[in-house]
């Protein structure tokens, strides 16, 4: 073995197996590739500005502002999981916690870098925190999410500091313990942050009534997408979190999850799921003959543009919120892995259709006499830039699950019972 | 943002939505204080070594902690839940009037009844002079040979129980060695010596977490068992022992075994 693989080795948690340094490198390379590229074009897009995108002053909101959405939206699993196991007490899911926390952080950190690079004026970041419009549900959501992701960071360092080489720093292990034992104040934290601003993404669309497609009536100041992104988000948060506890199995050959925890998850997804297209359909119902027609659109001035777009409304709530939902709900499709991974996927390409429903689809909608359908298509730089924001997730959890203990439960003894007061 | 700042306005909407985000903030800034607070307070009341300890044992696998009333065969099997602590287990003196019944085999290490044993391979020796002197056992000494290179403690340096005693470092391996018992190092030695630190306790100490007579023997054949499955080809998995005997300098002779792995087992470390 090398000098630089023993070095490796020794910063891999005692008894964790782990692939070799060489082909952890291999594994790495193409995803730094696509992280480098994204840089650069993010790099592009900060230098030239954004006239390297294809968004214009109709599309101001385009694939980022989509995609943000929607990984919001999946890295739900974070706060919701936290959620269950430290407020609800759901000790079963704690072997996931850890995952749950690099996947919220990897989400909500590269949707705020790609906000950054999509404001286009970085070092202005900060006029949204000392000049507030506090009528603006953007301003809310900016406020909660930079808050939240303050709580994901201060999950994530009881983790690294975890780390077999780490830990044995006593002032760092002492933190760690300390810190460990007040993250349920921060779980409840950042359940408030994430309740409110995965509801003020839905919001936003919500309270634009020179927006009829999107346009809802709601209860107070909220408008009821609102509420449906919320009940979207948690539903979608744990089957994401599903997708990715598979796939660490699948790549690195080994059970890491209990299937226990699995149908658990999936069962929770499925009622969410449940409620949420039952809601979804009041919802649509209501909107289509009440509150658009009093706007003065019928459904065919949304749905006689594109012939898709009436279809997506079916998609997204029929094949990819109620089949999922019974997929999870169903003991025999539930106890199996293969069933609980189709409905986990088919509910993430629900909240990935919904997202994009509710951002390109409305700006491309006329709203008036004159307007055309504009059809939007994202630049390369778009694209790699995003590119580089997954690749920056699967690094940063490639990196936590070889050196940080992610999947390992306490095997002996409570730690926390030192009587020595 | 603030009263001062251009746009603030004193309406309800500003106040609330402001106060819940200062709120949010404030309790999240607050909890990293605390932890940082109580972190230091650990420090200052000397308990951070039983913590950190505590946190390592917890991280040991089941087979490497078992009570010592199974080791001494006076029970058929327990895994203990103390961190080795057995000053404070209540179920101590339920099995330690238990008899012992103890396989005798020898693997080619020695030990004293004269001794008291840390289950982090050091032993305890109580000297004329009232000090504890510290050194390290057979088992250890067989794995070891003799050290690269050692860095003990400065005279007059406060030992925690559990804590860090002394490091040594052996082909490119650092090694730490967990101190038996709490108090001043009132004098150090080395491989040569026969012993490392020489401890004078603050009062007389409880030594019921060290293991001794019939445990002893115990206790290092499940450890000899551990290192046979732990240098046994991974692809050999484990087989049924021969016999035979530990041989000395085993980290010379066998380089090419798990060391990074038998030496977290053996010294109890991370």
């Amino acid at each position: 073995m090398s000098e630089t693989a023993l070095i490796d080795q020794r910063w891999i948690a005692r008894g964790a197996e782990r692939t070799s340094t060489t082909r952890f490198l291999l594994w790495l390379a193409p995803w730094v590739f696509l992280l480098l590229l994204g840089i650069y074009a993010a790099g592009l897009c900060f230098y030239y500005g954004l006239n390297q995108t294809n968004m214009d002053n109709r599309f101001a909101f385009g694939m980022w502002i989509f995609l943000d959405l929607a990984i919001i939206a999946m890295g739900a699993g974070a706060f919701f999981t936290g959620f269950l196991v430290y407020i609800l007490k759901q000790e079963d899911l704690k072997p996931v916690l850890n995952s749950a926390v690099v996947v919220g952080l990897t989400c909500y950190s590269g949707a705020v870098v790609v906000l950054m690079v999509d404001v286009g004026q970085p070092l202005r970041a900060w006029f949204t925190f000392w000049y507030p419009n506090t009528h603006s549900m953007l301003t809310e959501v900016t406020f909660c999410i930079s808050c939240y992701l303050l709580v994901l960071i201060l999950e994530y360092i009881p983790v690294v500091l975890r780390n077999r080489q780490l830990r044995k720093i006593p002032s760092f292990m002492i933190f760690e313990h300390q810190l460990h034992k007040l993250v349920p104040v921060l779980a409840g934290v950042g359940t408030f942050l994430s309740f409110f601003h995965q509801g003020s993404l839905g919001g936003l669309y919500g309270v634009l009534r020179g927006r009829p497609f999107v346009y809802r009536q709601g209860f107070a100041i909220w408008p009821s997408t609102f509420f449906l992104f919320i009940l979207s988000a948690i539903a979608v948060g744990p089957s994401f979190l599903m997708l990715v506890l598979s796939t660490v199995e699948k790549v690195t050959v080994r059970q890491l999850v209990q299937p226990s925890v699995f149908r658990e998850l999936g069962f929770i997804s499925g009622v969410l799921l449940a409620l949420y297209v039952a809601a979804k359909a009041v919802d649509t119902y209501f909107w289509l003959n009440v509150t658009s027609p009093a706007l003065g659109f019928g459904p065919w001035d949304y749905y006689s543009y594109w012939p898709l777009s009436a279809t997506f409304l079916f998609i997204a709530t029929v094949p990819l919120g109620l089949i999922p939902a019974i997929l999870f709900i169903v003991p025999f499709t539930a106890r199996r892995r293969q069933w609980l991974l189709l409905a986990a996927g088919l509910a993430c390409c629900g909240v990935l259709l919904n997202r994009f429903v509710f951002t390109v689809q409305t700006l491309a909608l006329p709203t008036l006499p004159f307007d055309e359908f504009p059809k939007y298509t994202p630049s390369w730089q778009e694209v790699a830039t995003f590119g580089g924001v997954i690749a920056y997730g699967v690094i940063v959890y490639s990196l936590s699950y070889r050196y940080l203990p992610l999947f390992e439960t306490s095997k002996g003894g409570d730690k926390e019972n030192v009587s020595l007061d | 943002m603030f009263p001062w700042t251009d746009g603030f306005h004193w309406t309800a909407t500003h106040i609330i939505f402001l106060s819940l985000f200062f709120t949010a903030l404030a309790i999240i800034i607050s909890t990293v204080i605390f932890a940082l607070w109580r972190a230091g307070s650990d420090f200052r009341k000397h308990r951070a070594a039983a913590i950190c300890w505590r946190d390592n044992f917890a991280e040991l696998p089941e087979a490497e902690r078992h009570c010592r009333h199974q080791l001494a065969g006076r029970v058929e099997s327990r895994i203990c839940d103390n961190a080795f602590d057995c000053r404070t287990c209540s179920n101590y003196p339920n099995f330690a009037s238990l008899p012992a019944n103890v396989p005798t085999r020898n693997g080619g290490v020695c030990y004293s009844d004269k001794l008291l044993y840390h289950r982090g391979h050091t032993w305890v020796r109580h000297e004329w002079d009232g000090t504890y002197a510290v050194g390290l056992d057979e088992f250890a000494i067989h794995l070891i040979g003799r050290p690269d290179s050692v860095e003990l403690p400065s005279l007059f340096d406060e030992l925690e129980s559990e804590g860090i005693a002394w490091t040594m470092t052996k082909n490119g391996h650092k090694i730490r060695v967990r101190a038996p018992l709490s108090g001043t190092v009132v004098s150090t030695g080395g491989p040569e010596k026969g012993w490392f630190v020489k401890i004078l306790p603050h009062g007389e100490p409880n030594l019921r977490h060290l293991l001794r007579g019939p445990e002893v023997p115990g206790w290092l054949a499940s450890e000899i068992d551990r290192l046979q499955l732990q240098l046994s080809s991974r692809s050999g998995g484990p087989c049924l022992a021969d016999g035979g005997m530990l041989m000395p300098d085993l980290m010379d002779a066998e380089p090419k075994g798990n060391w990074d792995a038998v030496l977290a087992s053996t010294f109890l470390d991370s």
